[in-house]
This record gives C-alpha cells, sequence and structure tokens, in this order.
C-alpha cells in the first residue's frame, strides 16, 4: 500500500463527515420549523386492531388537542367576569391563536330550536316514546300540564310550535342543554362552592407539539394575564390543554439533552485529559465521536423525516459507548509509545473493534426489530453512529495520530487496574471461581425473588402534577370528558353506525340510572336512527289518525283553531339526516365525533363523563356487534408488556448469538469471556430486584445494551492483552476507561426527568458498572498471576 | 338566612337607592319571616297560541331552603316537587318521578324563582336587576332580566305581596302572560310525611 493511501482516506472520510454536517444542518435548520417531534404518542406503534380506532384517537386529540381550555375563578362574580373578559381581549388577535372564544357572539335562542320544526314527529326522548307507547295515553291531559306549567310556559319551544311539549324534551337532553357551563353576561360560566368559574378557549394556529407555536402560545398567555392578574388581584386561572404537556415535557427533555449532554462531556473530557496527560488525544477522541453522531443525526433525517426528542436525548447518551472505539487506539498508541506507527495501531486493534462493532450493532438491530417507532429510530440512530465512529478510527484517526506519543497512560490508573485485575483474577481461578460464583448466585437470589413487572404508561411517562390537577378541576366544572377513553361504534352504512350507537346509549343509560356514570355525548343522541325516527313516528301515528280528534283535543284546551290545524297539518314532516344535521351550525361543536372514512366506513365516537373505571365502561360495551371501548393509555400499556416479555426472550437470543461468535473466536474460552456480561445481567436485575423496582419495557431495553456493551469489555480485554505484555494492567485501564466514560453518559440518563429513561440509565449504570468490575474473569486461565 | 340578607344587601347596594333597598331589605325580612308556608293559589295563564286563557287551581306549600309543593286541584290533579333544579312528579302511589334536572338556558327562570322564594337569592340577582316599589306593608318587586339572551324571551317577573307574597306576574315577550295569585296564606304546620319526604327533607 502506498504511503499517500491512509492519506488519501483521510482526506475522503474527512470530506464524507463534512457533507454529513452540511447535510444535517440543512435538514435540521434549513426547511422550516425544528424538525423534532415531542408528541409522545407519535414513538408509540399503532395499538388498535380497527383502522378507524387509531383515526378517532388522532381525531379527538386534534379536536381536543389544539386549543387551551382556561378557566378564571374569583368569588366575587363580576371580578371573575371582567378577568374573563380582559383575557379574551389580550389574547383574541393574537396572530398564535386561530380563534379565542370568550364572549358568546349574540344568538336567538330560537336558532337552537327553528332548525329542528320540521324534524318535530321523528325526535322524541325515551320516556315520550315510552309513556305514547302505553294504552291509553291521555294526550289531553299532557297538553293541559304543559299549558298550566307553574310560573312559565312558552319558555323553550313555543306553545304553537309544539303544545305537548314532546320536542321541548327532546331538546332538553342535547348536550348543550345539560353543560354545567351556561351563557350569563355573554360568557360561559359555573357557579361552584361560592366561586364564579368563567371559560376562555384559545384554539391554536397550528399543532400543540410545534415548537414555535408552542413557545408563543405560552408566551402570550403568560404576558395577558400578567396584565389581566395585575389588574384583578386575587383572580385565579385554570389551565389545561395539550401544550401545556407538551411544553412540560420539551422543558424536561430539553433539561436533560443539556445535563446529560453537557455533564457526560465534561466529564470525559476531564477524564480523558487526566488518563492521556495530553490534549491531543482528547481531540481526536471528541472528532471521531462527534462525526459519528453528526452522521447518526443527519440519517436518522433522512430515513424518519423528523427526530423523536427522545432519541436526541439517548443520542445524546451514546457519546459514551461511540467514544470507546477512538479510546481503544489511543491507548494502544500511548501503550506502544516511541515505537507507534498509526498503521500498527489500527492493525492491532482491529479485531477486537470489529468484534465489538459486530456484537453492538446485533444488539441494535434487535432493538430495532421491535416495531415502536421511537425505539427504531434510536436503534437506527446507535447503528449508523458506531459504525461511523468505528469507521473513523479505522479510517480518520491514524491521519491525526501520526507522532508517537511519549506519554504513557496515566500511570495510577494503570496501577489500579493492574491491582483489581489480579484480585479479581485470583478469585476467578478454579475452586474460588466457582465459589465466587455461588456466592454472587446466593446474594442475588432474593433479589431476583422480590422482582416484579408493572407496563401501566402512566408510569413511563411523569405527568407534572400541578398540570393533572388543574385539569381534574377544570374536567369537573365544565364537565369535559377526558378523552383518553372513548366508545368507537361503525358500521357500514350511516343508519347501521347509528342504530349500533343506540344499542350503546341503552347500556349507558342503565348505567347512569345506577349513577355509575354522569353521562354522555354521542351523534345518535342528536340524530337518531333512521329507524327509532320511524319508532317515534309510530307512536305518534294513532293521535294523528283520522279519526284520533287530535284538532278536537288542541281546541278543547283552549288553542286557537288556526295554531291547531296548522299544528295538525304538520304532520309527518320529515326524518332528520346525518347530512341534515352535519349542515346546522349547532352541531359544529360535535362534528369531530362523526367519523368517514369512505364509502362503507362509518364511525362514530361516543365519550363517556363521569367514570373512571375503565371496567365500568368496557363492562357496557360487552357483547354489542361494532361497539369497543377504545382505551389508549390501556392499550399502550398492554403492548408495553407484550414487548416486555418479548424482551426478555430477546436478550436470550441475543446471548446465545452472542456466544456463538465467541465460541467460534475463543473455544472453550467463550464461557470465560461470556461470564462478565453475564454477572453484570444477573447482579443488575438482583439489585432492581432490592430496590423494589418493578421491571418495565425500558429496563430490558438496558439489559440488552448491557449485553452489547458488556462483550465489547470483555473482547477489548481478551484481545488487548496479548498486545501489553510489556505493561500489565493497561489493557484492563483502557477497559475501564471506556466503562467510566460509559457510566458518565448512560449513567447520567438516570438523572432523567422521564422515568423510561430514568430506568434506562440506572439498569446500564448497574450493569455496566459490574461487568466493567468482572471483565477481568475473561482472561485466560493461563496467565494467571502469581 | 340573615347573611344571605346581608350578601344580597351588599350586591344590590350599588344599584338600589337607598330607599329602596332598604324596602327589598325588609321584604325578604318579613318573607323569610315565614319559612315553612302554605297557601291557595290561582294560576291564569294568556297565550298567543290560546284562544281563551288557562286557568288551575291548588295549593302551595313552600319550604325556605328546600323548595316547594305545586298541588294542582284544577282542571286536573298533579303535584310537582321544585327542588332546586330539579322538578319530579308525585303520582297517586307517592312515587317521585323526575321530570326535569338540571335546566339550562332560559328555563333556568323557574328554577330562579324558586330560588328567590325560598331564600336564596344570589342567582335571582346575578341574572336580574330588580325596582322595588311601595311600603313594607303593600309592596311590589319588579325583576327584569340583565342577560340580553333572556331579555329577548322575558319581559319581566313581578312579585308583590304585604306580610306575605301575594301575587306573582309573569311577561314573556312573546305575549304569553302568566298571572299567579295566592290567598289564605298561613304558616304550614307540620308537613305530611309524603310532603316532606318530596321536598327532600329529613
Amino acid at each position: 500500500m502506498s504511503p499517500r493511501g491512509p492519506l488519501w482516506r483521510a482526506a475522503l472520510f474527512g470530506a464524507f463527515a463534512l457533507g454529513m454536517l452540511l447535510l444535517g444542518s440543512w435538514l435540521l435548520f434549513g426547511r422550516g420549523p425544528l424538525p423534532i417531534q415531542t408528541d409522545l404518542l407519535a414513538m408509540l406503534p399503532a395499538t388498535e386492531r380497527h383502522p378507524l380506532a387509531e383515526a378517532a384517537v388522532d381525531q379527538l386529540a386534534h379536536a381536543n388537542g389544539d386549543r387551551m381550555v382556561l378557566v378564571v375563578a374569583d368569588a366575587d362574580d363580576d371580578k371573575a367576569k371582567a378577568a374573563a373578559r380582559a383575557l379574551g381581549e389580550a389574547l383574541t388577535g393574537q396572530h398564535v391563536f386561530a380563534s379565542v372564544t370568550a364572549e358568546l357572539p349574540p344568538f336567538d335562542l330560537d336558532q337552537f330550536i327553528a332548525p329542528y320544526l320540521p324534524y318535530r314527529f321523528s325526535l322524541l326522548s325515551d320516556a315520550d316514546r315510552t309513556a305514547l307507547a302505553q294504552p291509553g295515553y291521555a294526550a289531553g291531559q299532557t297538553l293541559a300540564r304543559r299549558l298550566n306549567e307553574p310560573f312559565l310556559a312558552g319558555i323553550g319551544t313555543r306553545v304553537q310550535d309544539d303544545p305537548f311539549g314532546w320536542l321541548q324534551h327532546w331538546l332538553d337532553q342535547q348536550p348543550w342543554s345539560r353543560s354545567p357551563l351556561v351563557p350569563e353576561d355573554d360568557l360561559l360560566t359555573a357557579h361552584r362552592d361560592g366561586l364564579t368559574y368563567v371559560m376562555v378557549i384559545a384554539a391554536l394556529r397550528g399543532s400543540s407539539y410545534d415548537d414555535g407555536v408552542q413557545r408563543e402560545a405560552l408566551a402570550v398567555l403568560d404576558r395577558a394575564w400578567q396584565d389581566v392578574g395585575h389588574d384583578h388581584p386575587g383572580t385565579q386561572l385554570l389551565r389545561t390543554g395539550t401544550v401545556f404537556y407538551a411544553a412540560a415535557a420539551r422543558a424536561g427533555a430539553e433539561r436533560d439533552v443539556h445535563v446529560v449532554g453537557l455533564a457526560s462531556t465534561l466529564g470525559i473530557a476531564l477524564l480523558l485529559l487526566w488518563t492521556f496527560r495530553s490534549p491531543r488525544p482528547l481531540l481526536v477522541a471528541f472528532l471521531s465521536t462527534a462525526v459519528g453522531v453528526i452522521s447518526a443525526l443527519t440519517v436518522t433525517l433522512l430515513v424518519f423525516g423528523q427526530i423523536h426528542l427522545l432519541t436526541l436525548v439517548f443520542g445524546a447518551a451514546l457519546l459514551g459507548e461511540a467514544v470507546d472505539y477512538s479510546i481503544q487506539y489511543l491507548c494502544a498508541r500511548a501503550n506502544m509509545g516511541r515505537h507507534w506507527r498509526p498503521q500498527d495501531g489500527v492493525r492491532q486493534v482491529r479485531p477486537a473493534l470489529l468484534l465489538a462493532l459486530g456484537t453492538s450493532l446485533l444488539g441494535y438491530l434487535l432493538l430495532g426489530l421491535v416495531p415502536f417507532p421511537a425505539l427504531r429510530q434510536m436503534a437506527c440512530f446507535a447503528m449508523v453512529g458506531m459504525l461511523v465512529a468505528c469507521l473513523s478510527v479505522f479510517w480518520l484517526l491514524p491521519a491525526l495520530s501520526v507522532p508517537p506519543t511519549g506519554k504513557p497512560l496515566s500511570p495510577s490508573l494503570v496501577a489500579m487496574a493492574r491491582g483489581w485485575q489480579r484480585r479479581m483474577m485470583r478469585l476467578s481461578q478454579g475452586r474460588a471461581g466457582l465459589a465466587m460464583l455461588a456466592l454472587a448466585a446466593a446474594v442475588a437470589l432474593p433479589g431476583w425473588w422480590r422482582l416484579g413487572h408493572d407496563d401501566d404508561i402512566h408510569l413511563l411517562i411523569a405527568t407534572p402534577a400541578d398540570l393533572a390537577q388543574q385539569e381534574a378541576r377544570i374536567r369537573d366544572i365544565t364537565g369535559i370528558g377526558n378523552g383518553s377513553q372513548f366508545y368507537l361504534v361503525t358500521g357500514d352504512t350511516p343508519e347501521a353506525t347509528l342504530q349500533h350507537e343506540e344499542a350503546l346509549a341503552q347500556r349507558l343509560q342503565a348505567l347512569v340510572a345506577r349513577q355509575q356514570l354522569d353521562s354522555w355525548t354521542g351523534v345518535a343522541s342528536m340524530v337518531p336512527s333512521a329507524q327509532r325516527q320511524a319508532q317515534n313516528r309510530a307512536a305518534l301515528a294513532p293521535l294523528f289518525a283520522p279519526g284520533a280528534a287530535l284538532e278536537e283535543t288542541l281546541l278543547k284546551a283552549g288553542i286557537k283553531a288556526s295554531v291547531a290545524q296548522a299544528y295538525v297539518t304538520a304532520w309527518p314532516g320529515q326524518v332528520l339526516k346525518i347530512s341534515d344535521w352535519l349542515s346546522m351550525p349547532l352541531s359544529l361543536p360535535f362534528r369531530y365525533l362523526w367519523m368517514n372514512q369512505h364509502d362503507h366506513s362509518y364511525a362514530s365516537i361516543v365519550l363517556p363523563q363521569g367514570q373512571d373505571d375503565v371496567a365500568v365502561l368496557r363492562g357496557a360495551a360487552d357483547g354489542l356487534a361494532e361497539v369497543s371501548l377504545v382505551d389508549k393509555p390501556a392499550s399502550v400499556s398492554a403492548l408495553f408488556g407484550r414487548y416486555r416479555q418479548y424482551a426478555s426472550l430477546w436478550l436470550l437470543a441475543a446471548l446465545v448469538l452472542v456466544g456463538a461468535a465467541f465460541a467460534w473466536r475463543y473455544g472453550r474460552g467463550a464461557v470465560r469471556v461470556l461470564t462478565p456480561p453475564l454477572l453484570g445481567i444477573g447482579l443488575s436485575l438482583a439489585a432492581l430486584g432490592y430496590l423494589g423496582q418493578p421491571l418495565t419495557l425500558f429496563h430490558w431495553m438496558a439489559l440488552m445494551l448491557v449485553l452489547g456493551v458488556g462483550a465489547n469489555y470483555a473482547v477489548f480485554l481478551r484481545e488487548g492483552e496479548p498486545h501489553t505484555a510489556h505493561l500489565p494492567g493497561a489493557s484492563y485501564a483502557s477497559v475501564l476507561l471506556s466503562a467510566v466514560t460509559a457510566l458518565l453518559s448512560f449513567g447520567l440518563l438516570g438523572l432523567s426527568t422521564m422515568p423510561a429513561l430514568q430506568h434506562f440509565g440506572i439498569t446500564l449504570l448497574l450493569g455496566i458498572g459490574i461487568t466493567a468490575l468482572f471483565a477481568p474473569v475473561s482472561l485466560p486461565a493461563s496467565e494467571t498471576y502469581p | 338566612m340573615r347573611c344571605l340578607i346581608a350578601t344580597l344587601l351588599c350586591l344590590l347596594a350599588g344599584v338600589l337607592h337607598a330607599q329602596e333597598a332598604d324596602l327589598l331589605h325588609q321584604v325578604l325580612a318579613e318573607l323569610a319571616a315565614h319559612p315553612q308556608v302554605r297557601a291557595d293559589f290561582t294560576q291564569s295563564r294568556e297565550n298567543p297560541a290560546l284562544a281563551q286563557p288557562q286557568q288551575s287551581q291548588g295549593q302551595l306549600v313552600f319550604v325556605s331552603g328546600h323548595g316547594m309543593l305545586w298541588q294542582v286541584t284544577q282542571p286536573y290533579r298533579e303535584t310537582l316537587a321544585l327542588t332546586g333544579a330539579r322538578t319530579a312528579r308525585i303520582d297517586e302511589q307517592g312515587q317521585l318521578q323526575v321530570i326535569r334536572n338540571g335546566d339550562r338556558g332560559v328555563a333556568q327562570v323557574s328554577q330562579m324563582l324558586q330560588s328567590m322564594l325560598t331564600g336564596q337569592p344570589e342567582e335571582a340577582l346575578r341574572q336580574f336587576t330588580v325596582e322595588a316599589h311601595g311600603s313594607p306593608s303593600r309592596w311590589t318587586l319588579r325583576f327584569s332580566p340583565r342577560q340580553e339572551r333572556m331579555a329577548r324571551v322575558l319581559s319581566a317577573i313581578e312579585l308583590s305581596g304585604d306580610r306575605y307574597l301575594q301575587g306573582i306576574d309573569v311577561e314573556m315577550q312573546g305575549g304569553e302572560r302568566t298571572v299567579i295569585r295566592f290567598s289564605g296564606t298561613r304558616d304550614a304546620g307540620t308537613l305530611s310525611p309524603l310532603e316532606a319526604r318530596a321536598l327532600g327533607m329529613p
């Protein structure tokens, strides 16, 4: 090979790295908003078997998610209303809000009634339909009661339009009649416990997860409320909406990226400086890692179009593993002293690095097989990062580390490593080794015994308590449901869908009667099925039959002849169709409950209110055709549980694969090389048991990494030892160096605000720490120290 | 009760002339002095859809803080229990049958009137401006809706009386007019078990 070869390769690699940097920057900053995803749901796979259910989850998230629900509260009624008005004015006209609803537009009560008049004979409350079906229904008495109601009769529907009050009874059941919020002084108001609550809704122009929208909306709200609060001291503001949760999650993740990224960078820098006692290795190591991380970022953006914040946090931690390759190379350089030739160094570390890279890629590949978008991203990120970092050692680093160094590894580190290595090896030979193994198992056993698991998604996503509390209060005051559990009712035609929903409504009504449910909101209560409407007309038909003398009943009760005639002539009116309803302005707030994906595929969403026990809700849907309870958190939890079980099997499979690779290279020695990672995994599990941490999917994912990284250490040591025979302990010192850098990065994830990452970090901290301590066990028995 | 009246007066201080506030105070105090009242009523209603006015009569029992029983004897027999937001019918077997629960919108007027008469005037004062006329021995309170939405439907409610409430007049924008007159007003004495149960009393 010509001496120019390595230089050429380095130049080409440098150009590649620069290209990656430019492409990555363009992908990240050159295309409008930052392509960083903070939606936790977006990181999860589809959980519902019915494709419409996923669409329904999205539709609900959009209807409820891209808006702020604000509630102004004060004991003084006027003050609460004035503050709400001022807040509404301050938010209106801000670009970030598409619309702000504080003061209601002027409208006529007639608008609630007139659209239904053509359909009045098809719309009956359940109670009226039942009563009408009784033999001997006394229409005259119903009429007299309505006309002589105490205090007021002409409220709601007019007597001439609805003398018997049937339409009024049906309208009384409509969602806007049941809302705890009533229009008062043109504001949506509720009175509770001596406080006046006024609702203000601000719809965002854009997604709650859009970084720009989030920042601006929160800033505008804070400014507005500061002014309003100043003018109305003591007034409270309750807020809820996806945007607040998303902002909290983003702030937490950003903090994590900063803390983990900065702390691990600083820690690793100090450690490298101390070990190599020269700045060049530090710069070389960071360059290699940076090229790896930048390439990983760029490729991930190319493949996925956007990058999840979780991946970024994980990426910050990955620094610690990517830096291992350059550390091995630099240690070789330090150990060779004045005999150093860059290409010799490459030749010396190549087998160890390739074996290590192979096991790492294997580990991440297994991670990538999990159909979690977020995990796939992490796996892609890690595989590209590790591969490029490793290649940089072969192709870029030789050109950057040409001169030999006169400074060997920090002697104190080497001495420490040698001391521990001796002790470990002495203990691991023959009977002592078996006794040690038995002791470790005895210590671990009670820990294993205590291991449990918990897949509840709520344990994995930290919700700020303050936000959850405000949301609960707002739900309580406004009657808005929680939105994470709902019924999905499907059908081939609108009619079939509505009929299925009516079957569900019957069950829900029974729950309400047993006080197990407050209420529900669904399309069928606003547009009964054609079948139900026909039943309603059938119930009325005998009264309107030619010989039934309804007109006489009306006249006898004192109704004017012209009014009576007009009423009787209006029979039978029209059937209310879903298309009629959709075109009414009144339906606007409820249209998202109706879905029509294509011909022969219709669905409606039914939102239950006032029951958080999923078992009760699920029971109501039991055995009903085309009705299912969609419970996203529970589906996700179940999915996590399933993958947790798979993950434990995968770990076993990976162990077998890695074991096979070792057996191919080391023959019978493979058992020794495999022992440190095995001990790392086993003892970490025991420690988690003692800590009382229930296992989640994330613990198992971390254990997979422990296997990958732990195997690397054993390999580095086993492969490196023959080359450093003149410097006992130097090889183990380089492994310890790798381990500490990994602990500095992965271990810091234990400080994460996200429980999922925290679990991940703690497990890695334990696993890598233990594996590194036991790594000397992997050395062949013949090299026993006296 | 005194506490409620004090609150009421504070709320009204800015709206009413001192004299009117004084009269309202006296009227409410006098009404509150009879926490359990029984009276006979006649209700007459005119409505544009009606050729002649509707007439009904019966007996009213109202209990401060609990609600009222509206017992119609003519032209049909029916007992309604009006308690807060709930309206229930008591059938021949003495069973309560809820007709309406938690009415919203303009139907609140009826609820407001009930709570006004049963000694809970805050709701009424949020929704209405009050004018007081006359003297404590012969007074009129006129309630006009403050909410424009409601003013489009309801013109005014007028209460009149002396020691007791003697009349309620309700005028609607659509031309409906309801006149209720009370007579033989007296302290209710002991309520029957059915009456007490219907009003949710222990």
